[in-house]
């Protein structure tokens, strides 16, 4: 049977570990000097408007796909549903905002549909192409259609990145595709 | 012969003839049956396997991919060619990139099966698209693909839907 020193010796070894991993380095691609995220106002599928500086004092997560995006959209905002339920209570404070980018097919409702597959709270966006192009352009981010846009199925090029603004407003981090859930929501615990 | 007898006894032969054709149409049917499940074709082909198969979860009319790893026992190398499904309008090989931030998604016409190898079909990488579903599939349902080789071999995989 452990003797109660070395059982106190678990305990704190395990609370370090545990400090450790609660004040360690973020993952991804952290910015150095965080400055204030570009905006982002667009109107979404109930007609309201969305405006990402009223969402100061939450972190925010974007991501820029399109609904036709079989993989790696998918994937991400996977990632984003098993993060959120990681987080319990505390994603309360947290937004997870999917913005397409194809507004040949996708509307503000097909966006919106399309998020809510994944979590009912999770919000989806688009906006008409004069928009989005503003919005690529204040972002510093591309997006364009891969082969024939006239057809059905063409793929659409899109940034590849989870974009995190933090609760000041500002772009804190950038995550790759393929972060996992629990590692996403430990760092969002950080910014929270 | 008598051609009497002859006349008489036509409606016999017919008849006899009639259900030998039927009972080969029979035989042929149920064994195009039998080749089209996952045992036949893995007895037919034993050096050919689909492990780990899942689908995305997707609404009708849209479209989706299916994962899973391919094992190669032969010990000849071979390509994956194609891929068809009943429950997509259109099906095909795609591989997900990523270049300078920005990601990607191209049609291949082929992927590489080493001999004695396994080839993973994964998220963010290779992956069968289906395009144009023709119902919506949801977590349990099963989707069966049919992929084609370039050493004229194929394959079924049924891969099992997970919730997006």
């Amino acid at each position: 049977m452990r003797s109660p020193r070395s059982l106190l010796r678990a305990i704190l070894l395990s609370l370090i570990v545990f400090a450790a991993a609660c004040d360690g380095p973020l993952r991804g691609i952290v910015m150095e000097d965080p400055e204030p995220a570009a905006p982002m106002v667009l109107t979404d599928a109930s007609g309201a408007r969305f405006d990402l500086a009223a969402s100061r004092g939450s972190v925010v997560l974007i991501y820029f796909g399109y609904t036709h995006c079989p993989d790696v959209c998918p994937t991400t905002l996977g990632d984003w549903a098993r993060a959120k339920r990681a987080l319990g209570d505390e994603a309360s404070r947290v937004r997870f905002v999917f913005v397409s980018v194809d507004p040949q097919r996708d509307t503000p409702a097909v966006a919106q549909a399309y998020a809510w597959q994944f979590d009912s709270s999770f919000v989806g966006l688009t906006g008409s192409e004069a928009e989005l192009e503003s919005l690529k352009k204040a972002w510093h981010i591309a997006a364009y259609a891969e082969g024939d846009p006239r057809t059905r199925d063409y793929a659409v090029a899109h940034p590849a990145h989870t974009y995190v603004v933090d609760r000041e407003g500002r772009l804190r981090v950038l995550y790759e595709p393929g972060v996992r859930g629990e590692e996403l929501a430990e760092d969002i615990r950080k910014l929270l | 012969m008598n051609p009497e007898c002859v006349v008489k006894s036509w409606p016999r032969t017919f008849a006899s003839c009639c259900s030998l054709i039927a009972v080969l149409i029979g035989v042929a049917a149920c064994g195009a049956a039998a080749s089209d499940t996952p045992q036949a074709r893995e007895a037919a082909d034993p050096t050919l396997f689909a492990t780990s198969a899942w689908a995305r979860a997707a609404d009708s009319a849209g479209s989706t991919a299916v994962y899973f790893v391919i094992e190669n026992r032969d010990t000849v190398a071979d390509t994956v060619r194609g891929a068809s499904s009943e429950i997509a309008e259109s099906a095909g090989l795609h591989v997900s990139t990523q270049h300078s931030g920005m990601m990607h998604m191209t049609s291949v016409p082929a992927l590489p099966l080493p001999a004695n190898d396994s080839v993973s079909f994964r998220p963010l990488g290779a992956h069968v698209m289906l395009l144009g579903l023709r119902r919506a599939l949801f977590a349990d349902d099963t989707v069966v693909v049919l992929l084609s080789f370039g050493s004229g071999r194929t394959l079924e995989v049924r891969a099992g839907v997970r919730a997006p």
